[in-house]
């Protein structure tokens, strides 16, 4: 079908990112340049390539690329349609990220070893969505742990080290759980390679209660990351690592690592009917739900701006877990498309808050006030964003709320309405008084004088431009939904595919 | 399956109390020296054995034509080897005697 | 080729006894060649199965039986390449850390009784090999000096009673069946008191010297107290010889009715091992304790592995085993080399020495943090080859959820004491400064065997179906 170096191709996009990072360890604190360099060079490669891809699985082509490594389990690498959804969210982000790091860690030490382990983490979350596998996936997981781990505690502080103690002491346990659930499901059935409507089928009458075992295991591991209800903890806590790094955590590297887990798992390796058959659907939904409620009501309560975001992201992360558990085709557009959506957005709202803590010194809520007047451009992305993820029209969080509730009444789960009506509401509750202060309230805090990062921006450009950039694709990704290129048509595409395979 | 002479049972049984002997000093002493000398005395019983096992085969009273060569063979070899790791230990012991007077903290647990 | 490789390093051996100005040369060659005639010996017995050899033409059941199986193959060429490995460590750090001219005949002398003790399936042989191990070990550990003479003595006094424990075993045995060659023995077995108390005997000597749970109270002095470079070779190799041998004699020698009976002990010892060795090494407040406790924890897979195979008698278990054994020894080698090197350079034997060690030490620091990785098993370490072979043993045999959730359990003990030095590390509030400034091959040396022990992924199915076809 293809020239023999495309085989290739899905390699390639993890080493563009893999390689800088491995030379970026090597270079000298000072050699600044160098790394800026390296760092936009691996982003434009990266992004290349995708596009690459981008076109030819747009036109049926399917990437394959394998290595052997254990018996009845290769090393997979395979590039579909729901692994490019990923594969181009974490690349156009990352692109937005490191401009910002850049930015936000000009002049603090050690930032050859934060840039090589930035890259590290995003070659990681690149694997991991190119994985072809339930084996490749656990390796990619384990080594996005690893890669994270050193980017939370990066400051080296006492609060910093107990964060990061905590997120190792919850991801390994997942890794460990995801470990024994995959080992389980290989004993059973192998593990080839991912397929749309799942590979469990031929043993479900026969190992029923051995595979919903697996499917308890592995969505415990995963739900480790992607944050289900009583294995969040970790997230509040690793807000103190920088900005960007909160930004990459949260709106593409590892909770999206864990909920894109969760999609395969039920979409690729059990499938539609085995899930079904298994009734698995209904605790994986329920659960879900309570995360989605619970996150809300906990961020309503928070004072912080990153610690109400980050319980934020607890309830919006859970969206897409609920809308893949629904098992429809328009519930699980919703799903899909909330994985970039909710991406896009949250980065935006970090981005914001690392703008508003670097450029103001303000973490508090109640220090925002009137901060409108004094960085427009930062308020105005974060209401965009905040808008969004409320689900007003015309952002792009209405478009997935709007799929997922039309999922909802598809698949007569009046429940699931209700749940979301009533988290829309709790989202505007804790939102909406942010804005209120942003705009409405005069100024309060002590800030430090104007122009100390720029001369004539109200911070640093490379702060404001990702921020910026993230915030009209809110816009964008809403308004032109129904477009060729826009998320959503995308994952029309990969909903089509996954739901007539048979 | 074995069959012994009256008078072997009684060397089996001296090596069975050397044996006991040597491995109740090795337990019960502390001091290093006594326990070096409770292992030799265990290798003594065990050598014993082996040289009464060495007659097994033969009949009820002779003792001294079919001894089975290898096992002596085995007790020479043993020997050897106890005598270098006995030797070694007490070499062990003597330096350790030496630096006991100003000896540094110890390392850990 | 058998014979050159146990005769190369007795030659080297003595050669440095009259030469000693060249004696690290001649152990790195004598290394480097030996590691050489291993690959190929691997690759020969490989493809054309196990070969057999009786010494200086006696006839079977008299003279000492030697075999080559890919087992034993493996286990030759991992001795050679660590101590080519950590030779090279030593001559690198020689002049640094005053490492005594002992130890180079001594480290060829270790490599020759392991090389040996690998290849012999005779029981009296094999207690030969044991005591040379254990005394050239012994001298090993107290190259260090003043300190380690008392850890010493003690690992001594308790090796020599593990071999007399052995030994009597042996003699019992011999006085029942009149043979040393385990092929011979095999076929004359009969489990009844006599053979009971044999086994028994020997596994007691035997765990004792291997350090198992819970006779292990002597390595994490012994191994802590010894040079950086001997701890490595202890803690990798010196204890597995023992190890090899239980091995032995239990899936060999014993009968179906002994080894169900002794499973569970084992089982159960390694698990015990597992936990208190890694809640030990959670605990020390020294690095190289810390070291010499994971050793412990490690064991414990082995057992574990061991008690599992004699109970369920499934091929995967067994590769399980040996693949902990080759994965601990590389990963265990590593650890105990960086931390070596972090703790010469820093300057404290303390954990807290290590503190910022990220910043002062980062290719040690990330050397020790690989190593660790595979200890904890992740993918695609060999220490996650390990454990994936084992879960798979297990998920075959039915209703075995236990076992499962205790390797979680355990697991998690490895990581947090990993992740304690890792995240010590990582505190940037005051590093420890370096006493002098850091060496750099060291460190890479230390490195090496880390990057080899996730490489082990890319052999991974070969050395998996080896493995299991050694087990049939």
């Amino acid at each position: 079908m293809s020239p023999f170096w495309l085989s290739y191709l899905p390699l390639a996009i993890i080493l563009s990112s893999l390689l800088p990072g491995l030379i970026i360890f090597t270079l000298k604190e000072q050699q600044v340049k160098l790394r800026i360099a390296l760092n936009l060079l691996g982003v434009t490669v990266k992004l290349v390539l995708v596009l690459i891809m981008w076109q030819a699985v747009k036109a049926g082509a399917v990437f394959y690329f394998s290595v052997p490594f254990l018996p009845g389990a290769e090393l997979v690498l395979q590039g579909d349609a729901l692994s490019l959804l990923f594969v181009v969210l974490s690349s156009v982000l990352w692109l937005a990220t490191t401009i910002y790091a850049i930015g936000y860690l000009e002049n603090s030490p050690l930032r050859s070893r934060f840039f090589g382990y930035f890259s590290l983490c995003v070659s990681a979350t690149v694997g991991l969505a190119l994985s072809g596998n339930l084996v490749s996936f656990l390796l990619f997981y384990e080594l996005l742990t690893l890669a994270t781990f050193p980017l939370v505690v990066h400051r080296g502080t006492p609060e910093a080290l107990a964060a990061g103690r905590r997120y190792l002491a919850y991801t390994l346990s997942g890794g460990l759980l995801l470990l024994t659930g995959v080992a389980l499901l290989h004993s059973l059935v192998q593990s080839p390679q991912f397929i749309p409507g799942g590979y469990v089928s031929a043993v479900v009458s026969e190992h029923a209660g051995l595979l919903q075992l697996a499917f308890g295991l592995m969505i415990a591991g995963l739900g480790v990351k992607a944050a289900l209800l009583p294995l969040h903890g970790w997230l509040p806590q690793a807000m103190v690592a920088p900005a960007p790094v909160s930004a990459l955590l949260h709106a593409v590297a590892v909770v999206k690592a864990g909920a894109f887990g969760i999609i395969r798992l039920v979409y690729d390796v059990f499938g539609v009917d085995s899930m079904q058959q298994l009734q698995l659907a209904e605790p994986l939904m329920l659960l879900a739900a309570t995360t989605i409620l619970y996150g809300s009501w906990r961020a309503l309560a928070q004072q912080d701006i990153k610690k109400r975001l980050a319980y934020s992201t607890i309830s919006q992360v859970s969206y897409i877990t609920v809308g893949v558990a629904m098992l429809g085709p328009l519930a699980a557009v919703g799903g899909l498309v909330h994985l970039v959506h909710q991406g896009v957005m949250k980065i935006t709202l970090f981005f914001c808050a690392g703008n508003y803590a670097e450029t103001l010194g303000v973490h508090k809520i109640n220090e925002l006030n009137g901060a409108g007047r004094r960085m427009p451009l930062t308020s105005v992305a974060f209401t965009v964003a905040a808008l969004g993820m409320i689900g007003i029209p015309p952002t792009a969080g209405f478009i997935s709320k709007w799929y997922l509730g039309l999922g909802a009444v598809a698949t007569d789960n009046s429940l699931m309405l209700l749940v979301f009506v009533f988290s829309g509401l709790l989202n505007a509750a804790y939102f909406l008084p942010i804005v209120y202060r942003l705009w409405f309230l005069p100024q309060g805090g002590n800030w430090p004088k104007e122009q100390r990062l720029s001369a004539t921006l109200e911070t640093h450009w490379m702060l404001l431009l990702p921020m910026l950039f993230t915030a009209v694709l809110i816009i964008l990704m809403g308004v032109f939904a129904s477009t060729g290129v826009s998320p959503l048509s995308w994952t029309q595409l990969i909903v089509e595919r996954e739901f007539s395979y048979d | 399956m074995v069959e012994f002479s009256s008078s072997l049972n009684l060397f089996l049984a001296t090596a069975a109390t050397l044996v006991a002997i040597g491995v109740y000093g090795f337990i019960v002493g502390p001091e290093p020296l006594r326990r070096i000398v409770a292992l030799n005395i265990i290798s003594a019983g065990i050598f014993m054995l082996m040289v009464v096992l060495a007659y097994r085969s033969a009949g009820p009273d002779a003792v001294s034509t079919l001894a089975d060569p290898v096992l002596h063979a085995l007790v020479l070899t043993g020997l050897v080897v106890a005598v270098s790791a006995t030797a070694f230990a007490l070499a062990l012991l003597a330096r350790l005697g030496k630096t006991t007077a100003d000896r540094p903290e110890e390392p850990g647990p | 080729m058998m014979i050159l490789l146990l005769v190369l390093p007795l030659a080297a051996a003595l050669l440095m006894l009259l030469w000693p100005r060249i004696a690290p040369l001649l152990a790195l060659f004598s290394a480097a060649v030996c590691s050489f005639l291993a690959l190929q010996l691997l690759l020969q017995v490989s493809e054309q199965g196990t070969r057999y050899w009786l010494l200086a033409g006696w006839p079977s059941g008299l003279a000492i039986a030697w075999q080559a199986d890919t087992l034993s193959c493996l286990l030759i060429l991992l001795t050679a390449v660590l101590q080519l490995l950590v030779g090279f460590y030593a001559f690198a750090t020689r002049a640094r850390d005053k490492l005594s001219q002992g130890f180079w005949p001594l480290s060829s002398l270790l490599q020759l009784s392991l090389t040996a003790l690998w290849l012999s399936r005779d029981l009296f042989n094999l207690y030969v090999c044991l005591e040379l191990l254990a005394l050239v070990a012994v001298a090993l550990v107290s190259l260090s000096g003043r300190k380690a003479i008392k850890p010493a003595l003690n690992y001594l006094l308790l090796s020599l009673f593990g071999s007399l424990c052995y030994l009597l075993g042996v003699v019992l045995l011999y006085g029942a069946y009149g043979r040393l060659d385990i092929a011979g023995l095999v076929s004359q077995w009969q489990p009844n008191l006599l053979t009971n108390s044999a086994l028994l005997l020997m596994s007691l000597g035997l765990m004792l010297k291997a350090a198992l749970w819970p006779l292990h109270g002597w390595l994490p002095a012994a191994h802590a107290a010894a040079p950086a470079p001997v701890s490595a070779l202890l803690s990798a190799l010196v204890v597995k010889g023992p190890l090899f041998i239980l091995c032995l004699l239990w899936l060999q020698l014993a009968s179906t009715e002994q080894a169900q009976a002794m499973a569970p002990l084992f089982a159960g010892a390694g698990l015990a091992a597992l936990l208190f060795g890694g809640w030990s090494a959670l605990r020390t407040p020294f690095a190289k304790n810390l070291v010499a406790y994971s050793t412990v924890a490690q064991l414990g897979y082995a057992t574990l592995a061991l008690g599992l195979m004699l109970k369920f008698d499934q091929p995967l278990i067994f590769a399980a085993l040996w693949l902990f054994v080759l994965a601990h020894a590389l990963a265990k080698a590593a650890c105990f080399l960086a931390i070596g090197e972090m703790s010469g350079t820093l300057g404290g034997k303390r954990l807290t020495t290590l503190k910022g060690a990220s910043q002062t030490m980062p290719l040690a620091m990330f050397a020790f943090a690989v190593a660790g990785g595979s200890l904890i098993g992740l993918p695609p370490s060999g220490g996650f080859l390990a454990k994936w072979a084992l879960l798979q043993g297990l998920w075959l045999q039915e209703q075995q959820l236990f076992w499962p959730l205790a390797l979680v359990l355990a697991t998690l003990l490895s990581a947090a004491y990993v992740f304690r030095v890792v995240v010590l590390a990582f505190d940037r509030a005051d590093p420890v400064a370096p006493d002098f400034s850091p060496q750099v091959l060291p460190q890479w040396l230390a490195l090496l065997p880390a990057l080899a022990v996730w490489a082990m992924a890319l052999f991974s199915e070969p050395l998996l179906l080896l493995l299991r076809l050694e087990a049939l």
